[in-house]
């Protein structure tokens, strides 16, 4: 699965973060707002009830309790403001205008309330959208005593009002302090990962060939992993030159020797038929030369072989990017030099923007083999396009006008070491090679019939514009 | 024929001059670039051999160098590195042909042979003049159709001679390119295997196929003159 880009993780994780600390913050406050709301509330039926205890007056016939014009609310209709006298049993003896104009229930029972104390009661916690608020009281008439209620109770509504106000306020302006700090972190998220953008861009600028350094401007905690790459770089370039050069020493040192050794059977041959020309008696000296003769011509096969599949590199970590007709048309100059008795004709058509993603030695190596081919095996003419391939990149397709390739040797020239023609000289390893190195860079090589009446073959390279 | 063989490894290097002079050449040996150079530049050869991986200055090196002092003998390379980036290199400083090593040495007298007619404006191996005809890869003369027998020298003269067409070729350019430097160049000698050449190739002296030019050398006349 692919991993989320560093920035969509910092943003993510901040909108988490900014998201859980902003609800609990929205939360807390709501319900702080709500609490001293109904707390201020309960202050405001205490009021009532101080008012409603103060304006009570002592009658002959009890208590009398006025019309109480200061408490505005008590004495109109719908006012939202209530209030009742009661005693312990329920038995009224005052009740405000606006609760008898409003037919309000003072039902719900206070329960056991100790004379001094005081209730609030959230109505809305039984369905009612009221407060109430008892005060239970001793009081002395006449010399008795008896224990009173005072009731007050206000409508929720207002209340409901300034909650529903406050939290709108509230959310929106959490959100808004959100949405500016999402901004804030993006701009900070950007600005503080550039350089990190910037080293992706210029590590895939390297892949592609376009750099073959990191430019090494950077903030100090990314300088150490610049310079760690770029060394990493140089080292793998150095070490890839000093293992080619290895191995081409190595090749050099194996096949001189090779040589004299094929050299120094060959003259034996020579002085032993010139000696007579009777006809060849094979003796044991013969067939030693022989077998000699097959373990060299093995062991030449062997060097060949492996030396230069040891030396192509194949794909490489810091992509180089070669000119893929450039390459041709060198190939070409330099093959018509050694051609030229054949006097052929070579056209090379194609972009020459076409690029291979990989090492110049090996590009020349392939198309050196393929074209050497075409110009050994032709008669007049040898074409070579270099087209774009959508899939693999590059496209090149060489066709000539020789005798071509039967269909059913095509696979056996492709493998290691046969040849399809042994007329001409050669160590029959190029094109097993050429195909070998091809698959190293996942392209493909196919042979099949030229328009031209010989053969086409046709590589697909790893490759861009 | 004059070639330079420029190989650092004595065993082949001696390989080549052996098998080279059995095929009738006159043949000098470097054993690394700076010798090559210095042969390169006191003598015109007719062709070099060179190894690309030479000690003290490499072969690339060498035959630029050559090539840009105007030396212009065919140049065949060996190379041990068969990459195409050397062969590649070879031809483009100014080699002709390249050959990999391992090699088979008949390929070798193969590709000298094509170089040194390429060189003379010659594409077949077979030089035809009149009924005369001189074939290069079988190294045969006839005459009319009947075989001429030539000893290797001679038939070295009549080579050079041929290949070189209508210019005139003086007897020291002869001697240079037939014989071995430490040889006595003795000027007669020329003249006497040209007289028994002569004598081999127009035996009734009616064609004149070799002229002598007076105080200059001797000119291939053919059948126009």
């Amino acid at each position: 699965m692919k991993q989320l880009g560093l920035q969509s993780r910092l943003l993510i994780l901040t909108l988490l973060v900014l998201g859980a600390s902003l609800g609990l913050t929205g939360v807390v406050l709501d319900a702080s707002f709500r609490a001293s709301n109904i707390v201020a509330a309960e202050e405001q039926l205490e009021l009532v009830i101080y008012s409603v205890m103060g304006a009570v007056e002592e009658v002959d016939s009890g208590l009398f309790l006025p019309e109480i014009a200061t408490l505005g609310g008590l004495s109109q209709p719908e006012s939202g403001l209530y209030a009742l006298v009661q005693t312990v049993d329920g038995e009224v003896f005052w009740r405000s205008r606006s609760a008898r104009l409003s037919d309000v229930d003072f039902a719900l029972a206070p329960g056991n309330l100790a004379p001094g104390d005081f209730r609030f009661l959230d109505g809305r916690d039984v369905g009612i959208s009221r407060f109430f608020l008892t005060y239970a009281v001793i009081w002395e008439e006449r010399g008795e005593e008896v224990e009173l209620l005072f009731r007050a109770a206000a409508d929720t509504g207002p209340f409901q009002v300034q909650v529903r106000e406050f939290r709108r306020n509230l959310w929106l302006g959490l959100l808004g302090v959100a949405a500016l700090v999402m901004l804030v972190q993006v701009v900070a998220v950007r600005v503080g990962l550039r350089p990190v953008r910037v080293m992706a861009d210029e590590v895939l600028e390297l892949e592609a060939g376009k750099r073959t350094a990191l430019s090494g401007d950077y903030p100090h905690e990314l300088t150490g992993l610049a310079n760690n790459l770029d060394r990493f770089i140089e080292h793998e370039t150095a070490s890839r030159a000093r293992h080619r050069n290895a191995l081409d020493d190595l090749a050099h040192s194996l096949k001189t020797p090779l040589a004299v050794i094929r050299n120094a059977l060959r003259e034996e041959k020579a002085e032993f038929n010139e000696a007579d020309d009777e006809p060849l008696q094979i003796d044991s000296h013969d067939v030693d030369r022989v077998l000699l003769r097959d373990q060299l011509d093995r062991m030449e096969t062997t060097v060949a072989h492996q030396l230069s599949r040891a030396v192509s590199s194949g794909p490489v970590v810091v992509g180089h990017l070669t000119g893929v007709r450039q390459v041709v048309e060198r190939l070409g100059r330099a093959l018509r030099t050694a051609y030229r008795d054949k006097a052929l004709q070579v056209d090379i058509v194609g972009s020459q923007e076409l690029k291979f993603r990989g090492d110049e030695r090996d590009l020349m190596e392939i198309l050196g083999n393929l074209l050497e081919n075409a110009f050994k095996y032709t008669r007049s003419r040898v074409q070579v396009q270099v087209l774009p391939h959508a899939q693999a990149g590059v496209l090149v397709q060489l066709d000539d006008d020789g005798p071509g390739i039967p269909p059913e040797q095509q696979q056996q020239v492709l493998a290691r070491g046969e040849r399809g023609d042994t007329a001409l000289q050669g160590q029959g390893i190029g094109l097993s090679m050429v195909v070998e190195l091809v698959s190293l860079y996942g392209g493909e090589l196919q042979l099949g019939e030229s328009a031209l009446g010989g053969a086409r073959v046709s590589v697909f390279l790893p490759g861009s514009e | 024929m004059r070639i330079l063989v420029v190989e650092d490894e004595q065993a082949l290097r001696d390989q080549l001059t052996i098998f080279l002079k059995g095929e009738g050449y006159v043949v000098d040996e470097a054993c690394d670039g700076e010798e090559a150079l210095y042969y390169g530049r006191e003598y015109q050869y007719d062709a070099a051999v060179v190894d690309l991986g030479l000690p003290k200055i490499d072969g690339v090196a060498v035959i630029e160098t050559l090539r840009a002092e105007d030396r212009s003998f065919p140049v065949l390379i060996l190379t041990a590195r068969s990459h195409w980036q050397d062969k590649v290199r070879g031809l483009e400083a100014g080699a002709d042909d390249y050959l990999t090593k391992p090699f088979h040495m008949e390929e070798l007298a193969a590709r000298i042979n094509a170089l040194l007619r390429r060189a003379a404006g010659h594409a077949s191996p077979v030089l035809t003049s009149g009924d005369l005809q001189l074939d290069s890869a079988k190294k045969e003369v006839r005459v009319a159709d009947a075989l001429v027998e030539l000893t290797a020298f001679e038939y070295k003269v009549l080579e050079y001679l041929m290949i070189n067409g209508d210019r005139v070729v003086s007897k020291t350019e002869l001697t240079d390119h037939l014989y071995d430097q430490d040889f006595d160049r003795d000027s007669n000698v020329i003249e006497v295997f040209v007289g028994r050449l002569r004598k081999k190739v127009d035996p009734d002296g009616s064609r004149k196929p070799i002229r002598t030019v007076r105080g200059q050398g001797y000119r291939f006349a053919g059948e126009s003159a």
